[in-house]
């Protein structure tokens, strides 16, 4: 019995992965997307720990003079900050907040933003009406002025930032995918499903959901782009974690410190990166794309 | 010298997993003021062919071999500027309208009176004059140009894309499907307009369906084409009276006639076959009851039974024993194949 | 939709309240004698029950005054009346450049469709969403304020100069020279996404039947993509226009800060982070309201724009 639900789900998957692979065949703009991708949960993996240096590292010189705002060198391929910390080992590093925080954002994101979207084009009636209300009204609150408030609140800290993005984010999600629900749920079988006494959860999860599933990674995707950048705009403006390295704060260092006009060794590559990481998820989006709306293929 | 003249054309569509053959060597000719219709199941290349003919293919996924000739210009060999001109002052497109031929944020009236003004730099006052004809012609209330398609029934959007195709006076119209999206009364209704207009003026027109009553009524020569050949060609009379390919015999039964005696209908079994790598020989033999295993290995050509009659089949000798099998009901069945 | 405005001001005040630091302690300075603090809550309204507060707030909003600033103690209208107008400026002349420039652009590359023209462009823009507009701006800032010297750097208006009246402080070529760079770098950021909205809009529309029978009357190409194609593809990317606009806003108080630009978004940081409710409050009244009007809007040029939507 148990073997039979686990080569269910094993054969399950593999059809899953091959569907995927179906939906990035030929599209080279989105394949090389998710190489970078890849690439970057990699690097936040083991970023900390190549790192030449510690990301608060300060090195002291025999002469016990600290340097700052060295350009790259050798000892220091990206430089030093004014702090004397290697900007190399500050990027690798961040490479993880960077990561851990999108992923995690977008994911919870679709999760909220997916579920209740489901349910609210599903269920319709009074259900429906109130997740709309609260989502018109999430709509109208400004995302960073809201953010900063939140932070300031609950104090900084990483997850926190995740908090707030995910309170803010699900309401994109939701809209989008009710909306399609609501035409999955006029189908042919969904309807014979509602006749054969098929319950409501069943019906949402294994007929309807499948169904949402390309708008819902297209949603994903782009979730972590914008969830980079929200997390390198509150630490930007200086909400970000003090314990944590991340590239937003790295430029919100460079900023503070007035050094841009001259430090540009240390606030390139952040940026690079970031522009690099949130690029990738856009171009994956644009392979999903395709699948929901069939027009926009090339063919 | 005809109107139109079509020679080979054979037109490959590229698809993901290979090359589709639309339609294969086709040619047939029309002259002026004459009706043809070309008649198939979906997907048997006449609508392709019509849109060939007015270039209306995508140019990078339709290959189109062969030449089409309209007044003696090859149209294959013109460039876009040239067709541009042709297209609706010479040739004009009636299109299935219930669904979409018409723009819907554009008012029905500025669209009809688009390719007037937009063709032969007229003042809108004389656009407008000749709109009030052609309304007239169709019978629809003037009125109503000053309407948005969303407000038009089925029945009128198709009468609004009639009188657009008449703007302009065309040497020839084709009709794809005019009437295939609108309910059986409706079609009726349009069915006679077309006639009338037939009747009352000129133009050479081809009528595409699947619908082979329709061709009854309104074309002079008809055209039966499967799997992108041609099947059977000849006056619409003679196809009826005089049917020769096992094709057109299982058309006609499969629809129904309010008229003539009670019989059953009969469908052929099976599906058209795919279109990639067309196989040898001919291309209904699969699924045609009189197939010989030479039908499947020979391709048949197009042979003149009559005058002006021509069709694709190997067993012309045995027309008559044919007819009176695929009158039988158990021909069709599908184990029955001889 | 003056219920989600509502709602706002209200999460925002109370939001405020709940917080576990006292609250009062912003107003009222601790080191004060009981009698002072006590006459200043007593002015300031804080002697009352939160519930009663909020009524206050209410009314006074109703009337128009937004109550006293905690940091510097003066109005707060006073204080941010001009800012509104540095925001508005800033936020409006980007987001209708980002849109007109977005939908032209997105236009070209589905016309130019499948060739590398369309990936260049696409690619391109996606490249500048992707980087965040704090960073273009810097960088921006080095290249043409500092290095090129062509722009300023920084600040909206040449410090010390004066001028006689509204009209001549914003219409002047000092005002423009000082907007040129932070305007195109919010433009370069926000234009992608009308740009990629229009370009699958018009791509979505091509396959419709009525271009076809556009192309078989014989007319031009530009002539279908302007007249039929665009004013088709036009409704969705209308109604992506309000969520730029509630973007934007954010978007502003990055800028504000990378240029030094003396508005609403930088009065914003500055007052929460020194837990200056009113300021706060008022500041998200005013961004409320923007996005609001700016989905009133959209709504009204939707209704003009599809006639199979009823007016009214």
């Amino acid at each position: 019995m148990q073997t039979r639900r686990f080569l269910g789900t094993l054969s399950g998957l593999k059809r899953f992965y091959r569907e995927q692979k179906e939906i990035f065949r030929g599209e080279k703009l989105s394949i090389a997307g998710l190489i970078i991708l890849l690439a970057f949960v990699l690097l936040a993996i083991i970023g900390p720990h190549i790192a030449p240096y510690g990301s608060f590292e300060v090195s002291v010189e025999k002469s016990g003079f600290v340097p700052q705002d060295k350009s790259p060198s050798a000892k220091h391929l990206f430089g030093l900050t004014r702090y004397g910390h290697d900007v190399f080992s500050q990027t690798l590093t961040g490479a993880r907040t960077a990561v851990v925080v999108g992923l995690v954002s977008a994911l919870m994101v679709v999760l909220v933003g997916g579920n209740l979207g489901l349910i609210a084009g599903y269920k319709g009636g009074w259900i429906d009406e109130v997740i709309m209300r609260i989502t018109d009204i999430a709509y109208g609150i400004p995302f960073l002025p809201m953010a900063l408030v939140l932070m300031t609140l609950m104090g900084r800290g990483a997850w926190n930032i995740v908090i707030v993005i995910v309170v803010l984010f699900w309401r994109t999600t939701s809209r989008v995918i009710r909306s399609q629900v609501l035409t999955v749920k006029e189908r042919a079988y969904i309807k014979s499903a509602q006749v054969a006494g098929a319950s409501d959860l069943r019906i949402m999860y294994r007929h309807i959901a499948p169904n949402v599933l390309p708008m819902t990674f297209l949603y994903l995707s782009f979730a972590v782009g914008w969830a980079v950048i929200a997390e390198a705009s509150i630490s930007f403006l200086g909400f970000g974690d003090p314990d944590d390295v991340s590239w937003g704060q790295m430029i919100h260092q460079v900023f503070a410190a007035q050094m841009f006009r001259e430090a540009w060794w240390w606030y390139l590559p952040p940026g690079f990166c970031i522009v690099l990481l949130v690029m990738s998820t856009f171009l994956i989006g644009l392979a999903y794309e395709k699948v929901v709306n069939p027009r926009l293929k090339n063919d | 010298m005809s109107l139109l003249e079509i020679r080979n054309l054979e037109i490959n569509y590229r698809s993901r997993n290979g090359l589709a053959r639309a339609v294969d060597r086709v040619s047939l000719s029309l002259d002026a003021g004459d009706t043809l219709g070309l008649v198939g199941e979906s997907g048997c290349g006449k609508t392709t062919v019509a849109k060939a003919v007015m270039r209306l293919l995508p140019e990078k996924k339709a290959l189109v071999r062969g030449e089409i000739r309209f007044k003696g210009r090859d149209l294959m060999k013109l460039d876009w500027k040239e067709i541009r001109k042709i297209r609706w002052e010479e040739i004009a497109l009636i299109s299935q309208s219930a669904m979409n031929a018409l723009d819907p944020v554009h008012r029905v009236g500025d669209q009809v009176m688009e390719p007037m003004i937009y063709h032969r730099n007229v003042s809108k006052a004389i656009a407008r004059n000749r709109m009030a004809e052609v309304f007239g012609l169709v019978g629809l209330n003037y009125d109503r140009a000053f309407d948005y398609p969303h407000q038009f029934s089925g029945g009128m959007k198709q009468r609004v894309v009639i009188a657009m195709a008449l703007m302009l006076e065309p040497d020839l119209i084709i009709a794809d499907e005019p009437t295939t999206a609108l309910d059986v009364l409706v079609q009726d209704q349009i069915i006679h307009q077309i006639k009338e207009l037939l009747s009352r003026l000129n133009h050479a027109f081809i009528l595409i369906t699947h619908d082979i009553a329709v061709v009854a009524e309104t074309c002079r020569r008809m055209i039966v084409m499967y799997a992108g050949k041609i099947m059977e060609y000849a006056e619409t009379e003679a196809i009826f009276y005089d049917p020769y390919n096992p094709y057109t015999l299982g058309l006609q039964n499969a629809f129904p006639s309010v008229k003539g005696p009670k019989r059953e209908l009969i469908s052929i079994p099976g599906f058209p076959p795919s279109l990639m790598d067309p196989v040898g020989g001919c291309r209904f033999a699969a699924r045609c009851p009189f197939s010989l295993p030479r039908c499947l290995k020979e391709e048949p050509a197009l042979s003149e039974v009559g005058p002006g009659h021509f069709s694709a089949c190997h067993r012309h000798v045995d027309v008559a024993e044919i007819r009176e099998r695929a009158r039988r009901f158990e021909t069709w069945l599908r184990d029955e194949a001889a | 939709m003056i219920i989600t405005l509502w709602v706002l001001i209200t999460v925002v005040f109370f939001l405020f309240r709940i917080v576990p630091a006292d609250p009062t302690a912003m107003f009222v300075g601790a080191a004060l004698d009981p009698v002072s603090q006590k006459m200043l809550k007593e002015m300031h309204g804080l002697d009352k029950p939160k519930l009663v507060q909020y009524v206050v707030y209410l009314n006074n909003l109703l009337k128009g005054e937004f109550g006293v600033s905690i940091r510097t103690n003066h109005e707060v209208i006073g204080m941010l009346r001009d800012k509104i107008w540095n925001t508005l400026f800033l936020m409006g002349i980007s987001m209708c450049l980002a849109f007109f420039l977005g939908v032209g652009i997105g236009t070209f590359l589905a016309w130019k469709r499948g060739t590398a023209i369309d990936a260049a462009g696409v690619t391109l823009f996606l490249a500048f969403r992707s980087a965040p507009e704090f960073w273009t701006g810097m960088i921006l800032l080095v290249i043409f304020g500092y290095g090129l010297k062509w722009f300023p750097i920084g600040l909206m208006l040449t410090p010390g100069a004066i001028y006689s009246g509204f009209w001549d402080k914003y219409f002047n070529w000092d005002f423009v020279h000082h907007l040129i760079l932070p305007v195109f770098t919010m433009t370069l950021f926000y234009l992608a996404t009308p740009m990629l909205v229009t370009r699958n809009s018009i791509l979505d529309i091509l396959k419709e039947d009525f271009i076809e029978l556009a192309q078989a009357k014989g007319l031009s190409d530009t002539r279908i993509m302007f007249r039929y194609a665009l004013r088709n593809a036009l409704l969705p990317v209308i109604t992506i226009a309000p969520l730029m606009v509630g973007f934007a806003i954010g978007g502003q108080v990055l800028l504000e800060k990378v240029f030094s630009w003396p508005g609403m978004g930088r009065e914003l940081v500055d007052a929460v982070s020194g837990l200056d409710y009113p300021v706060v409050q008022a500041a998200f009244l005013f961004m409320g309201a923007v996005v609001i009007f700016g989905n009133f809007l959209t709504d009204v040029l939707y209704r003009i724009l599809d006639p199979r939507v009823e007016i009214g």
